[in-house]
């Protein structure tokens, strides 16, 4: 055998030896169902950030593996098919567009605020679970923080009758309709958004900056996560 | 020839049942109302909430909803997944609703009764329960060489299949009652260079004994 196809069946078994301990999970857009709600009457601008459209959460598990979960433009699409069930209308800011160009109520910005995941060998159980924190900030027209709203979702799959791969996906689709649920029932109360129909525009009112730091020194309401299990009823 | 083919089925079916496990279960039912089926009314299978600790896997709740649609007395089974979707964000694992008396209100939300009767359905079954390794023993080892491999040994493991249901009637909207199953299967893989896997179906025998039950409890085989 001659040193190149040494050297090149050397690099084939490690390659092979890698790719053993590693995982990659690619995600594709949770499909989610027209709500069986009535629609906010506020008209909405979403401006998502650029993790939203190339998302990848890498992860190596404790002595184990390593995880690649590439969420893509996922969380894009939800949020574009949730606002657009959830609100009468909806624009979708591109990057540079100054909302106050446009004719909206409110401007929302969903951002991602902690992506996490547990394996079976970890819960030393047979399932895989997801847990999404989502921040949403809402503003004005006068471009105002009105509300700063963390959601967080939980998604749980099995992985008996399915791949593991399959079992991740599933559960960070169980995730994303979670968070839906979660925002469907309660983001007109928490974030008082449709009192923000029709308001004027101020005059000279400043554009807010969004700030990264802590909801208080904003001076704005900030109301407590999710609700618990007898929220439906 | 055709005799040998009888033969050698017959030999096989033989061996089929010789290297099944021992399997026991229990089935029963508490009824708190009448039940019965029409013509057009259909049943759904639901998994409780994930978020209240249960465990029921995707694909019990399948073979029940096999189960129960399948054969001359078949049910009308609406997919839970369909199910779901058309009524989102109402049977979702965080609101889905946990008691009968919350049905009054989540009927009174906007196309929720009207999504429910389009579907024709009449039941809504919660299961919850799923199946565990309880305890397992015994050593096996297995070695290979040049001259060839084998493994030498015996092990064995217990799963205990336990799963309730509870039947929610949605023409009175309250509980018609409940089925619950309880199945102990024990396995067995002695190896004598060959391992002889001797599998109890624990799971599978769940998924018959309560789909069986589940029909007559909701036909009403007694009073029908």
């Amino acid at each position: 055998m001659t040193n190149t196809a040494r050297k090149a069946l050397t690099g084939l078994v490690l390659a092979g030896l890698i790719a053993g301990c590693s995982s990659n999970v690619t995600l594709q857009a949770p499909a989610i169902p027209v709500p069986l709600t009535e629609r906010i009457p506020v008209s909405v601008g979403l401006r998502m950030p650029a993790d939203f459209y190339s998302f990848v959460h890498q992860e190596e598990v404790y002595g184990r593996e390593e995880w690649s979960i590439d969420l893509g433009n996922s969380n894009a699409k939800f949020f574009t098919q949730l606002f657009g069930h959830m609100f009468r209308d909806l624009k979708v800011l591109e990057d540079g567009d100054d909302p106050q160009s446009f004719d909206i109520d409110a401007l929302i910005e969903p951002s991602i605020d902690a992506f996490e995941f547990s394996v079976p060998n970890q819960s030393k159980t047979n399932s895989f679970a997801v847990w999404i924190r989502y921040r949403l900030k809402v503003y004005d027209r006068g471009g105002t923080l009105v509300s700063n709203w963390p959601v967080s979702a939980y998604g749980k799959s099995q992985t008996k009758s399915i791949s593991n791969s399959d079992a991740l996906q599933r559960a960070a689709v169980l995730a994303m309709r979670d968070a839906a649920a979660l925002m469907i029932m309660k983001f007109d109360d928490v974030t008082k958004i449709s009192s923000l129909a029709g308001q004027p525009t101020p005059v000279a009112a400043p554009v807010a900056v969004p700030s990264t730091g802590d909801s208080e020194d904003d001076g704005v309401q900030v109301t407590g996560v999710e609700g618990r299990d007898d929220e439906t009823g | 020839m055709k005799q040998v083919d009888v033969t050698k089925a017959a030999v096989a079916v033989l061996l089929a049942i010789s290297l099944a496990g021992c399997v026991t279960s229990r089935v029963e039912d508490a009824r708190e109302g009448l039940t019965g089926i029409e013509e057009g009314e259909s049943i759904v299978i639901m998994a409780k909430s994930y978020h209240l600790g249960n465990e029921t896997e995707e694909k019990y709740i399948n073979c029940i909803e096999k189960a129960l649609g399948n054969g001359s007395k078949g049910l009308r089974v609406i997919p839970h997944r369909e199910f779901v979707d058309s009524l989102f964000p109402w049977f979702e694992p965080r609101t889905a609703p946990a008691e009968t008396k919350n049905l009054p209100k989540l009927m009174e939300r906007p196309g929720v009764a009207e999504k429910i009767a389009q579907q024709g359905i009449r039941y809504i079954i919660w299961l919850d329960g799923d199946t565990e390794r309880v305890a397992g023993g015994g050593s096996l080892s297995c070695a290979a060489g040049p001259g060839g491999g084998g493994c030498f040994g015996f092990a064995w493991w217990q799963n205990d299949a336990d799963y309730n249901a509870s039947v929610w009637d949605l023409d009175g909207l309250e509980s018609a009652g409940t089925v619950s199953t309880d199945v102990s299967g024990t396995s067995f893989l002695p190896a004598l260079v060959v391992p002889i896997p001797l599998i109890a179906r624990t799971q599978s025998k769940a998924c018959k004994s309560l789909a069986g039950q589940l029909r007559a409890f909701i036909i009403n085989e007694e009073t029908a």
